[in-house]
């Protein structure tokens, strides 16, 4: 039941009526749950086994510490079983893959049966929520939740349980507690951010994966224009994909009274890796930083090991996004790119007489190029596709105008939005143009085939 | 609640934590008033597009116009011209393929036919390529609802009920025609297998009007692909120059050859009939003729020909004993109908296609018969209006 399809519609205009009465009372945190954990099961009812014991757990584990002191044994017990649950899941095969391959390359006979786990989706967001709130309970920085209830609705709340974003248990479960208030401006708010998202997610990203997913496909049969069109082209369809699923997202739960955490904010106009790092997928970038980054040491130990922290955390971060070594490059690309621009970007030169525009762009680039790793198949196809860029001849592409059109209008937008002329696009009239332009787009132009969102996957 | 400025970008809201959130990236941020004002432009849209579409996209249908063959799945393009010849012609002859005519020309047809013997200009084909009983239901119910206090030659192809595969009875998978007008939930059809939420979009897609007229667009401009995709096949023409305001013409598809298909030979078939009382396609047939008597119609069910030739003995003796229920149930409800014998060996294409010349044949005994003669065909012999 993906937010982008009429079932959602149905599921959402039944229980929402419900909600709304129910949301003055007691029982509304029960009603939240309820609909969550079917929410959730309508993938697959297996998967509630899983996150009520992972609710249960660190719920536990955090009663526990709390009568009986903020210990490291009762913190570690909740992380090891949160890390243990995201490896058997998720990197059972990728680990038994790599442990063949090895065992290969020594002459061992012996083979490793496959573990043949399917990934229960929203398991690493779920599970990275539910482990800040034990590490921010031990840290002192949130009290301990007594309601085993509104804590299950925290980890399991529908709008945010596929994928993210990964709320702090400091914002979203002060407002659980409370009787929420859902005003007329919420709804509106709710219903713009919807369709701002839906539109993102059907009218351009499912577009764009046409032409990606037909290149990326068979890299080897195409040449270097269609490839750096497929990658360009790749690096705007995750940004929609996923911002638009966070943009639902959020917009649902305002609808309830509900303010989940910004998660995108136009991350192509970053001016610096860093500063990219701070606008995309700022729920995981700020968990990496504050539960990864800066207890490996962060920036506080010199200058080697700011680089060894921040390379390892940009791995980690690889890894959490998929089993392959992939990922891992793509994170480990991201690490050596930050090592190499962060001095750069201290220069007084690039800070000065640099423009703006040639960092943005230069940004971009660099992170364009990363996602070949991100989307290749393998590394093997990685490889092929880098190659065949620089090596290969320019044959007519046969990429869609009408595509590249969405992209710069877009990206204009985005650039008009964080400069002067934001005023303009804050006119009334504007804003209801441009939701007109967005509806009937996707009442006309929309594909009539639904893609799943490419971060269900992780 | 405290906000900055229009779009919001720090907004916080009264928790104790006092955690700021801000609203998004963009400044599409409506009000309610916005959001209302949304919502009327977009509903005049959706309303007046199809309208001025029609204007600008012609249908003049002659009297032998039927649905051309590419468009058989244009729901849109089908309840518009049911909606034509409901104004202009007093019968209208509703079924599959074998009332469109799919191995003749357009002035081959029965319609065709019967106009022509009659010396009349008062039937009217309304036949859809692929529309089985089950899917012929859905197209009556949604689409042709302009068909009321007319006429209705209703067809009844026995071939839907020859096999489990026919009747969609197999637990098996199987593609059929016209998937998005058969029921999506209940009666269930075994055989049709599409998840839950794909029925859901198609009852969606199917009682909202403007996306049947996109699915029109996407069929006539695009060959029947959506926007998005036909891009990608021509990624450097316009979309909008694609659109034409031309519709194809009735005729504008590949006749399949005049031949018998290839097959075991006549008279050595056999058929593996569901029995009546158990058929979907029986069912939805019956529903039918509910649903247009309903609409105050006067429905006049022909039944076949069926080309028995082909087939063996028991085969024969099994659909003998089938036209007998099917001409109790007719009875028994009032319908009229008509049976005629099956044709001679020449005039059949296959086991249910006549030729043009079977379809004279077969207007000629419906001319003949006295209760199509006093019932159906307008006593002055020219067209309703």
């Amino acid at each position: 039941m993906l937010f982008h399809t009429w079932v959602f519609v149905l599921f959402f205009l039944i229980v929402y009526p419900i909600y709304l009465a129910l949301k003055g009372t007691r029982f509304r945190l029960y009603w939240l749950l309820a609909i969550s954990y079917f929410f959730y099961a309508c993938f697959n009812p297996l998967y509630l086994i899983l996150i009520t014991y992972s609710s249960v757990l660190d719920y536990t584990v955090v009663a526990i510490m709390s009568k009986r002191g903020r210990r490291k044994i009762w913190l570690s017990i909740s992380i090891i079983n949160n890390l243990v649950l995201l490896g058997f899941f998720k990197y059972a095969g990728f680990i038994t893959d790599n442990l063949n391959a090895l065992l290969s390359s020594l002459n061992v006979s012996y083979v490793l049966p496959a573990p043949g786990i399917f990934l229960p989706v929203g398991l690493s967001f779920y599970v990275f929520q539910s482990m800040s709130y034990t590490i921010d309970y031990y840290r002192g920085n949130v009290e301990r939740q007594t309601s085993l209830i509104r804590y299950a609705t925290f980890v399991s709340l529908f709008p945010r349980l596929l994928a993210g974003p990964i709320e702090r248990a400091k914002n979203l479960l002060p407002q659980l507690k409370k009787k929420p208030v859902v005003s007329i401006q919420d709804v509106s708010d709710g219903l713009s951010l919807f369709i701002v998202g839906l539109f993102k997610k059907v009218a351009l990203a499912d577009y764009l994966a046409l032409y990606v997913d037909k290149i990326y496909s068979t890299p080897d049969r195409f040449q270097s224009l269609a490839l750096i069109l497929a990658t360009f082209l790749f690096c705007w369809q995750i940004y929609f994909d996923f911002s638009g699923y966070t943009d639902m997202a959020r917009g649902i739960a305002r609808m309830m009274g509900f303010r989940l955490m910004l998660n995108f904010n136009n991350p192509y106009l970053a001016t610096s890796l860093g500063e990219f790092w701070s606008r995309w997928h700022i729920s995981l970038s700020s968990w990496f930083k504050d539960y990864v980054y800066i207890p490996l040491g962060g920036n506080r130990k010199g200058k080697f090991n700011t680089y060894k922290n921040m390379f390892l955390t940009m791995v980690i971060s690889g890894l959490w996004h998929g089993a392959a070594w992939t990922f891992i490059i793509w994170g480990a690309v991201h690490a050596l790119g930050r090592f190499c621009t962060r001095e750069l970007e201290a220069t007084s030169f690039y800070k000065e007489k640099v423009p703006r525009i040639i960092k943005q762009m230069f940004v971009f680039v660099f992170v364009t190029f990363a996602w070949i790793f991100f989307r290749a198949e393998s590394i093997g196809d990685a490889w092929i596709i880098i190659t065949r860029i620089f090596t290969s001849g320019f044959a007519d592409p046969r990429c869609p105008v009408l595509a590249l059109a969405l992209i710069f209008t877009v990206w204009l937008y985005q650039f008009a939005y964080e400069s002067r002329l934001r005023w303009l696009l804050e006119l009334r009239a504007v804003r209801i143009g441009i939701m007109i332009l967005m509806v009937l787009y996707l009442a006309l132009f929309a594909p009539s085939s639904q893609q799943p969102f490419i971060y269900l996957q992780f | 609640m405290e906000r900055k400025d229009i779009t919001g970008i720090r907004d916080s809201y009264a928790g104790k934590s006092k955690v700021t959130v801000p609203y998004g990236s963009n400044c599409v941020r409506l009000s309610l008033a916005d959001l209302i004002i949304v919502a009327v432009i977009l509903l005049a849209i959706f309303s007046l597009t199809p309208v001025l579409w029609e204007r600008a996209e012609k249908l003049e249908p002659s009297l032998d116009y039927r649905i051309p063959y590419d468009l058989s799945s244009d729901y849109w393009l089908y309840e518009r011209y049911c909606r034509l010849a409901c104004s202009r012609y007093e019968t209208l002859i509703v079924g599959d393929s074998v009332v469109w005519g799919h191995f003749v020309s357009k002035d081959n047809t029965l319609s065709h036919h019967l106009n022509d013997l009659a010396g009349t200009t008062q039937f009217a084909n309304l036949g859809a390529d692929g529309t089985h009983p089950a899917a012929l239901e859905g197209l009556l119910k949604y689409y042709g609802k302009d068909i009321s206090d007319k006429s209705v030659i209703l067809h009844l192809n026995p071939l839907w009920m020859t096999s489990l595969r026919h009747d969609l009875q197999t637990e098996k998978e199987h593609r059929f025609n016209h998937p998005k007008l058969v029921p999506q939930f209940m009666p269930k059809i075994p055989c049709y297998k599409a998840s839950f939420p794909n029925r859901i979009s198609t009852v969606v897609n199917r009682d909202v009007p403007f996306m049947n007229f996109r699915s029109h667009l996407n069929i006539t401009s695009f060959q029947s692909m959506d926007i998005p995709a036909w891009t990608i096949e021509h990624p450097y023409e316009n979309p909008l120059g694609a659109v034409t305001f031309h519709l194809p013409a009735s005729d504008d598809y590949e006749r399949p050859k005049d031949a018998p298909r290839p097959g075991r030979g006549p008279g050595q078939t056999a058929l593996q009939w569901v029995e009546l009382e158990t058929s979907l396609q029986w069912l939805f047939f019956r529903r039918s003729v509910e649903l247009l008597r309903k609409r105050n119609n006067r429905v006049f069910v022909l039944v076949g020909p069926f080309n028995e030739h082909m087939f063996d003995a028991d085969s024969i003796d099994t659909y003998r004993k089938m036209q007998v229920e099917i001409e109790t149930w007719l009875r028994r409800n009032n319908v009229l109908y008509y049976m005629p014998e099956t044709l001679p060996v020449h005039l059949y294409v296959d086991s249910s296609h006549p030729l043009g010349k079977g379809y004279a044949e077969i207007a000629k005994q419906l001319l003949e018969n006295a209760s199509f003669k006093s019932n159906i065909l307008s006593s002055d012999g020219s067209a309703a209006d």
